[in-house]
């Protein structure tokens, strides 16, 4: 029962959250790393943040509308383990990686 | 002006703290009677997050920069080097999981307790960084006056 009790949106979206969520991390470190790569984003739309904003949430909302058609979780206890587990994951890199570049 | 504006932001995030706190009491107790508020209170969330977000990144990049000047000159440094770079990169993932509340409201809630627990996952961290940004805020406020207290004394 429970296999079938979410909808494809929550395990496609779900997913992209906890992938986004580390990406968005992953960002931060490559922006913060080399001048180069955040005068880049700063070129694109006029300030690096916005660049990064833009980047993520394309992610977000192409990885929820592509991954709709795979099935990679089909257990709505292991979507939640992705969920929280990348969200924590992602917040304490930037959380941690700041104490080391400061 | 640039401080309604900077208190617009606050509101609206507090605003995304409560409806997710909201939302994540009430799927405790799911039934088809407050079924649907649960799903209007999850957009409302999410509708708060998305306004708080845009009015605190106009404030970001259009206003910021002179408080950060402000707090690089002054006591608290770390007010913008620790506080404000994490709040503004930890941020956009707090946007996301409250994109990502109405989603996962949108299941039977009342016939899948998984279904409860997804909710109450999302919005519990929700209500959590968003309390962090909150917090990081007032720091960062904090980090500006000090600031301004240092050139006084």
């Amino acid at each position: 029962m429970d296999n079938d009790s979410l909808s494809r949106n929550t395990y496609s979206f779900g997913i992209s959250l906890a992938i986004c969520a580390v990406l968005n991390a992953i960002v931060v470190i490559i922006k913060e790393s080399g001048q180069g790569v955040a005068d880049m984003m700063k070129k694109m739309t006029g300030h690096h943040w916005i660049t990064h904003v833009a980047i993520i949430l394309t992610l977000f909302f192409a990885g929820g509308l592509l991954l709709n058609r795979t099935q990679l979780i089909n257990s709505p206890s292991r979507l939640i383990q992705v969920v929280a587990g990348g969200v924590a994951i992602g917040v304490l890199i930037i959380l941690g990686f700041y104490v080391i570049a400061d | 002006m640039n401080q309604i504006i900077l208190m617009i932001h606050v509101l609206f995030g507090v605003g995304c703290v409560l409806a997710s706190l909201w939302v994540f009491v009430e799927t405790m107790n799911a039934t088809q009677t407050n079924l649907s508020r649960i799903r209007w209170v999850s957009r409302a969330s999410a509708a708060c997050m998305w306004m708080a977000f845009f009015v605190g990144g106009y404030w970001y990049v259009v206003l910021y920069p002179s408080d950060k000047a402000i707090i690089l000159k002054g006591p608290w440094r770390v007010a913008h080097n620790y506080f404000m770079e994490t709040k503004e990169h930890f941020v956009i993932t707090l946007l996301l999981l409250a994109t990502y509340l109405p989603i996962a409201a949108s299941n039977n809630l009342t016939a899948s307790r998984e279904a409860r627990g997804l909710v109450q996952w999302v919005s519990g961290l929700v209500v959590v960084v968003a309390l962090m940004a909150e917090g990081h805020g007032a720091l960062i406020a904090m980090g500006v006056k000090e600031g301004l207290l240092a050139r006084i004394h």
